[in-house]
């Protein structure tokens, strides 16, 4: 490799043009933010400054707790469904046969899909009348157990989280088949002569091996779940009654619906807030675990 | 060679570019060389797309271009979906255009009090015949200060009109309903037949709100009661009448008057669900007949009739009525002055004048304004729609008045009336956020 890549000097320099566009378009946006979180504001004419105020009125409001509430749902889904059926899959499709290639492209199509096709091809599954959903049940005679999927507030964040779910697992495979061919053979080799295979070689080889990718994952996993919109805005607009509503379309609510700018920045401000708490207690388990 | 030759090419544009700005340049100075000085106008305006209306509206634009040679005008057309931000970007900036689309309701009322606007009143009162052709209210939205007008409609939204499916009302003996009474047999009927009563597509929450409840509280508690409570004087919406009318809105929905589902659906699919014969009727809004006027065959709207929603017992507001109000028009800026303003005012009435106001009723849309159309050049359905509306009055449509938080939260509201809450904590939680907006 030539010396000149390597040089710090260049290294810097290289990075220069994305570190700056960074900065300027999510670093300084983010604290920008949080300073508007401090006033009523409504999107024009004077800001007037209010304290701890937005703040205030966010702990005592229902909504925002209930949005926090899906919103952990989604984690909770996102971190029992996604990772564990990637790393499945990813054991599975490991071999590079043709099947395991065509899988692999099928795991990870929705991912390739608009987030908005997504949430309009599970909202026609979902329809109450006609949808793929109801049609089914109603075929193999589980007439009981049609719903208004996205309408009642008792199954539709689970109705939610299965397409985003089904969508995000693509990304995972990815990683992890990756993260799995990079063991190398002669790992593979000695647990093979220590007499590990099946679970016990999974448990203490494979999985110790990929640990750092796991925690990776599950980072990502807990960032997307705590700032998925796209999905929800699509098939339900956190609605109806506000009953899917999470944080992110709770701030987006606030702010673009009732023109309240500066208690919507506070509302992202605390998304922020919530991410950076659960993602480092999920840095402080999994250290001890690996540990 | 290559390179050379892309030279040249590139040569040879520059030098015709600059030949024809040349050109130009000199017709110009030709031009105010000559008797009078051009007149600059510039009007910006949201009929961008390639609808008939917007179409329409244009054309009379070009007209004026064509009949005005000494006025220099510069037309801008912006997709609705950016205009307002782009009429606030300039407004901050003190640059508004001469005239601007303006919609009415808080738009235009906020734009008056940033001091943006001056009244229009004068090319009303130049054109008395066409002034007094205008319906009742027409220009109520309009009316910021007394005897003064700042803008003219260029439409009508009317949002509570009840379609009904006639041969589905033939097939079972159903009695198009005229009381409370006559729509609640006709809800059982339909039910016990399979049938959906009322398609509604309530995903997006503000459909129950603009389509149902404004015209059904209405009549239950007049129009006075509700501007009352909007300026919260003397009423508040946890009077009694507010939660009865609510009530109504519940015993729709305890008797399983709308589909399954109906929070999870948009209104063009509840268009589509009652337009195929799955539902009786369907409570909706003007756009309803354009959105029908693409996608549905002439055959499927002929069954298709229009009417208002029943009458409520007891009511204290008159039951022939829809809500909806004066749509959207032109304003003048406060800085435009002389010549411009006269030419600016002309162009105000060649736009919203009444060959305007007939063609753009003529491209199946509405308009606040007393005019026969042609009925070959419209849908029947329209045409059934056009003179129903010009019989009826026209009440307040909620979201147009309430501040924007009371509205997310009656909204919100109906969509848990609809999953089993109950009227008066919706009612409650309306009047302390109306409360909220009237006294910061």
């Amino acid at each position: 490799m030539p010396t000149a890549l390597r040089s710090k000097g260049f290294i810097a320099v290289a990075l220069l043009p994305a570190l700056l566009l960074f900065l300027m378009f999510v670093i300084v946006p983010v604290f920008w933010s949080a300073y508007y979180g401090f006033f009523s504001w409504k999107g024009f004419g004077a800001a007037s400054f209010i304290g701890l105020d937005n703040y205030r009125e966010m702990f005592q409001d229902g909504i925002f707790w209930r949005a926090l509430r899906n919103n952990l749902i989604l984690v909770a889904s996102s971190i029992i469904g996604q990772i564990p059926i990637a790393l499945l899959l990813a054991l599975l499709l490991l071999k590079n046969t043709l099947f395991s290639r065509f899988v692999r492209s099928a795991v990870f199509m929705p991912m390739v899909l608009s987030t908005v096709v997504v949430g309009l091809i599970w909202g026609y599954i979902y329809q109450t009348q006609f949808g793929l959903a109801n049609t089914v049940l109603r075929m193999i005679g589980l007439e009981s157990w049609t719903r208004a999927w996205l309408s009642d507030p008792q199954v539709n964040m689970l109705a939610i989280s299965i397409p985003i779910n089904w969508s995000n697992v693509g990304p995972y495979l990815v990683i992890f088949i990756a993260a799995l061919q990079n063991i190398s053979p002669e790992v593979d080799d000695a647990a093979k002569i220590d007499g590990a295979v099946g679970w016990r070689k999974l448990l203490y080889v494979t999985l110790p091996m990929i640990w750092g990718t796991v925690v990776v994952t599950l980072v990502l996993c807990i960032s997307g779940s705590l700032k998925a919109f796209d999905h929800v805005i699509v098939m339900t607009g956190g609605g109806p009654a506000r009953s899917t509503e999470l944080l992110a379309t709770y701030m987006y609510n606030s702010t673009f619906d009732v023109y309240r700018y500066g208690y919507g920045s506070a509302v992202s401000t605390m998304i922020i807030l919530i991410s950076a708490l659960l993602i480092g207690i999920n840095y402080i388990l999994t250290r001890q675990k690996s540990g | 060679m290559k390179a050379k030759g892309k030279i040249g090419l590139l040569l040879l544009i520059v030098a015709l570019l600059l030949s024809a700005c040349g050109g130009e340049s000199g017709e110009k100075a030709e031009g105010s060389k000559g008797k009078e000085e051009k007149v600059k106008l510039t009007i910006w305006h949201n009929f961008a797309g390639d609808d008939l209306r917007a179409k329409t509206v244009r054309s009379f634009i070009d007209q004026y271009k064509q009949d005005h040679p000494n006025v220099e005008l510069d037309a801008q057309a912006i997709p609705p979906d950016g205009y307002r931000q782009r009429l606030s970007t300039v407004a901050a900036a003190n640059e508004m255009p001469d005239l601007f689309f303006v919609y009415a309701g808080s738009h235009s009322s906020e734009l008056y009090n940033a001091k943006l606007l001056q009244p229009v009143t004068e090319a009303l009162d130049a054109h008395p015949e066409w002034r007094d052709k205008f319906l009742p209210g027409a220009f109520d939205a309009y009316k910021f200060e007394a005897d003064q007008v700042y803008s003219v409609p260029l439409g009508m939204s009317a949002t509570s009109i009840l379609y009904y499916n006639t041969s589905l009302f033939e097939k079972y003996n159903v009695k198009v309903p005229t009381t409370w009474d006559e729509m609640m047999t006709a809800i059982k009927v339909f039910n016990e037949n399979k049938i959906t009563p009322i398609a509604l597509g309530n995903k997006a929450p503000w459909v129950a709100q603009s389509t149902i409840i404004g015209s059904l509280a209405d009549r239950v508690t007049g129009t006075d009661w509700f501007k009352n409570a909007v300026a919260q004087k003397d009423a508040k919406f946890t009077d009694p009448q507010f939660v009865e009318a609510l009530g109504y809105f519940k015993e729709l929905v305890d008797n399983k008057a709308f589909q399954e589902g109906a929070n999870s659906i948009d209104n063009t699919q509840a268009e589509q669900y009652f337009i195929q014969g799955n539902a009786a009727m369907m409570i909706s809004g003007a756009w309803t007949l354009t959105n029908l006027a693409a996608s549905a065959t002439e055959e499927q709207m002929k069954a298709i009739d229009v009417t208002v929603l029943p009458a409520i017992p007891g009511g204290k507001g008159d039951p022939n009525t829809i809500t909806g109000g004066a749509g959207g028009g032109l304003a003048l800026s406060s800085r435009t002055e002389g010549k411009a303003k006269e030419a600016a005012l002309e162009l105000i009435y060649a736009v919203s004048g009444p060959e305007a106001q007939k063609a753009i009723a003529e491209s199946n849309s509405m308009v606040m304004y007393d005019t026969e159309i042609d009925q070959a050049k419209v849908t029947s359905l329209y045409y059934k729609a056009f003179n129903l509306v010009k019989k009826t009055g026209i009440t307040p449509v909620y979201d147009a008045y309430l501040s924007a938080d009371a509205a997310d939260v009656i909204n919100n509201g109906l969509q848990e009336i609809m999953m089993g809450g109950t009227p008066e904590s919706v009612a409650q939680k309306v009047q302390d956020a109306q409360a909220r907006s009237v006294t910061p």
